[in-house]
């Protein structure tokens, strides 16, 4: 069976029981509309990056490890350094995951954690200027070990603490020493998401995998204290904008309960 | 540059005898989704491995009506190495490596039981120092076993090899670059028979028995490790948390 | 006497034919992880392949001439033989059934099939199934009677829970046995369990 023929098996599947679960006040876990499974963080987990981190959501496993290098820099901006943000779902991560290109879903995850910490400028890029010609880049590389769903917060949360383990390396004669660090990144913010789901005329914070193959579509907030830096609505359904509002009064408040975690 | 003194009265860089492991420390049942997975520290090498499987074969033409078809995929994370950043996904180092840790698995999984699936190891090295191929077995093999899938028997491995003239045991990143000779080596436990074999450098033919030798006595205390893991998977409640 | 197996172990220094074990040169030996027990080797995980008369909880995924393709938490969909069916199937739903049929190569027939209304649809271990079901049934009906819950237990290992009753207690008391699914005294420490969660 294909996995898009499974994943409409999967829906049907789910779909009716969470219908019938959320008239009655409940959903497939014990948890409230707005309650976060048991959020875990691992800092510092690598010794071969200059900064990691493991973060872990119910179930749900993903590993952060940021690399500097030497770059050059973009013709626009000749003076910034350079971050990016990409993403392995690992085929060891879901029977789902397939070993191959990335994913349409992995580019989505990484480009999604990418704006919010492009848009809440935590990273000083200016700082980052070596010389002429040559800028320092930061390699933010999340790798996907465990999806049990909810996999946006779970990255960007793994993405935010291993920023805030990063070592900056000394650098000698334009070059990194490997090994050899300044001190830590200074960092204005930690961005971190908020993903909702909607079934019905429901919505739910932090979906379950099984919660996910009900849905009929999803918005993930971005936030640093007291702003949104980012969003992304996915799948096919669509919001209302009550609803969206709604979403981003609760991203904000349990945005702060996830960077207490960090 | 200066070439450090690999043995220093009777001592290699990092304190260890000749015949001394690194630090080893293995969880079995460490990822919720696999069928079956481990994680193994050893020294500076961070490894987690998952299996899934038998599941149905893919592509369709590759399925044999006798067995599984083992697939095994070993790759480095971007970030694994202290230099600089990696590319992520396979290149032709990884793909070797790939093939032989499947060829050693073959001669111990009893694929006949399952035809016409296939059975995945995956394993990705997130963390290297040298010796990530042996590691990665050690992985493979608890996880295959946390996984159910009928073994004859397990598989343990270390690097041995020549450095300042010397046999060593379990040759790190520094000893592996510099050292004369590296050798990679698993056996089944039981058996030791020799399912993994890679060399490199040049030793005569009474070095490499007496590298044989030590390295069966070393993989005996790996096996030690790899069964703890096992056992103790049981012992815990839920489950063995990934402590990284 | 008690003790854990791994793959590659004696367990008997004779010839015994047992799952989990294969037999070289009159010797027994594990193939999985396993406990044995008063000489008794119990597998502790065990990859699932199907048996006849074994039941079976799927998911159906497919309607073909040849019958209803049924997802059985195996390698390949197992089949309901369109002759066989009486009942009107639709994809997504899930079923409760028997096997009928393996072939050499692990296909599947399943008769005796009863439809399952919406409901929870959970994966554990099929290693741990036996244990779950108990002797006589006497594990799963101790959480059928104190939950309230209708539960159906494949030996492929898909167990369905049904929406009434209380479905969390149900799960979590799966949960317990699979991890404890290897000590002795089972159903009395989920009857303990279950009677302090209720």
């Amino acid at each position: 069976m294909g996995n898009e023929a499974r994943e409409l098996v999967l829906k049907e599947v789910n779909r009716e029981l969470l219908l019938n679960l959320l008239a009655g006040g409940k959903r497939m876990d014990e948890r409230g509309p707005n309650d976060y499974r048991q959020v875990k963080v691992q800092k510092g987990v690598l010794s071969t990056a200059e900064g990691s981190a493991l973060a872990q959501i119910g179930d749900s496993k993903v590993l952060c490890g940021v690399k500097y290098g030497e770059m050059t820099p973009f013709p626009d901006r000749p003076t910034e350094g350079v971050f990016m943000v990409m993403a392995e779902f690992l085929p060891l991560a879901s029977p789902t995951f397939e070993p191959g290109p990335p994913s349409p879903e992995s580019i989505e995850l990484a480009r999604v954690v990418d704006r919010g910490i492009r848009s809440a400028e935590v990273i000083d890029t200016k700082s980052m200027f070596i010389e002429e010609g040559k800028v320092l880049g930061l390699f933010i590389d999340l790798y996907v070990m465990d999806h049990s769903g909810n996999l946006t917060d779970t990255a960007a949360l793994a993405a935010a603490a291993a920023l805030a383990d990063t070592k900056v390396p000394r650098l000698e004669g334009g070059k990194i020493v490997r090994g050899d660090y300044t001190g830590p990144l200074s960092l204005t913010d930690k961005p971190v998401t908020s993903t909702f789901i909607k079934v019905g005329d429901k919505i739910l914070l932090d979906p379950l995998r099984s919660e996910e193959h009900a849905q009929d579509c999803q918005l993930t907030v971005g936030t640093v204290d007291g702003y949104v830096v980012c969003m992304q609505k996915s799948g096919s359904g669509s919001m209302t904008k009550a609803e969206v509002m709604g979403c981003i009064d609760i991203a904000l408040e349990k945005g702060n309960e996830l960077r207490s975690h960090i | 540059m200066e070439t450090p003194e690999l043995i220093k009265d009777g001592k290699r860089l990092d304190g260890r005898a000749l015949d001394g492991l690194r630090p080893i420390r293995i969880m079995a049942g460490v990822l919720k989704e696999a069928e079956g997975s481990a994680f193994v520290e050893w020294g500076g090498n961070k490894v987690i491995c998952g299996i899934y499987g038998p599941r149905e074969c893919i592509p369709k033409h590759d399925a044999s009506p006798y067995k599984s078809l083992l697939k095994c995929r070993y790759t480095m994370s971007p970030f694994a190495s202290l230099e600089e950043h990696g590319r992520s996904g396979p290149n032709r180092r990884s793909t070797e490596i790939s093939k032989v840790i499947r060829e050693a698995f073959d001669s111990v999984v009893m694929s006949g039981e399952f035809p016409k699936t296939q059975i995945d190891i995956y394993v990705d090295v997130l963390q290297a120092e040298g010796g990530t191929r042996i590691a990665a077995i050690a992985a493979a093999a608890v996880a295959l076993a946390n996984a159910g899938i009928p073994m004859k028997d397990m598989i343990s491995g270390v690097a041995v090899g020549k450095i300042g003239g010397q046999l060593a045991v379990d040759l790190g990143k520094a000893e592996d670059n510099l050292g004369e000779s590296d050798m990679p080596i698993a056996f089944t436990h039981r058996g030791k028979e020799i399912v993994f074999l890679q060399m490199d450098g040049k030793l005569t033919p009474e070095e490499l028995s007496r590298n044989i030798d030590a390295a069966m006595e070393a993989s005996d205390k790996v096996y030690a490790l790899q069964a703890e893991a096992l056992r103790k998977s049981y012992d815990s409640e839920g489950g063995q948390e990934l402590e990284m | 006497m008690e003790r854990i197996v791994l793959p590659g172990d004696v367990v008997w220094e004779r010839e015994v034919f047992a799952s989990g074990t294969w037999v070289k040169d009159g010797i027994t030996y594990a193939k999985v992880p396993g406990m044995l027990r008063d000489e008794k080797f119990i597998p502790l995980e065990m990859a699932y392949r199907p048996k006849v008369g074994d039941n079976v909880v799927g998911i159906v995924v497919d309607e073909r001439n040849a019958g209803y393709m049924v997802d059985l938490n195996l390698p390949y969909n197992g089949v309901i033989p369109t002759r066989k069916v009486r009942i009107s199937l639709r994809l997504g739903g899930m079923v409760y059934g028997k096997i009928a049929f393996v072939d050499e190569v692990g296909n599947v027939d399943i008769g005796e099939v009863d439809k399952l209304p919406a409901g929870k649809l959970i994966t554990v271990p099929a290693s741990k199934v036996p244990r779950i079901i108990g002797k006589k049934s006497s594990m799963l009906n101790q959480i059928r009677d104190i939950s309230g819950s209708s539960v159906f237990v494949g030996n492929n290992g898909y167990i369905w829970i049904g929406q009434k009753g209380n479905m969390q207690l149900v799960m979590k008391a799966l949960d317990l046995i699979i991890r404890r699914a290897h000590t002795t005294g089972l159903t009395d420490q989920v009857a303990k369990y279950l009677d302090e969660n209720r």
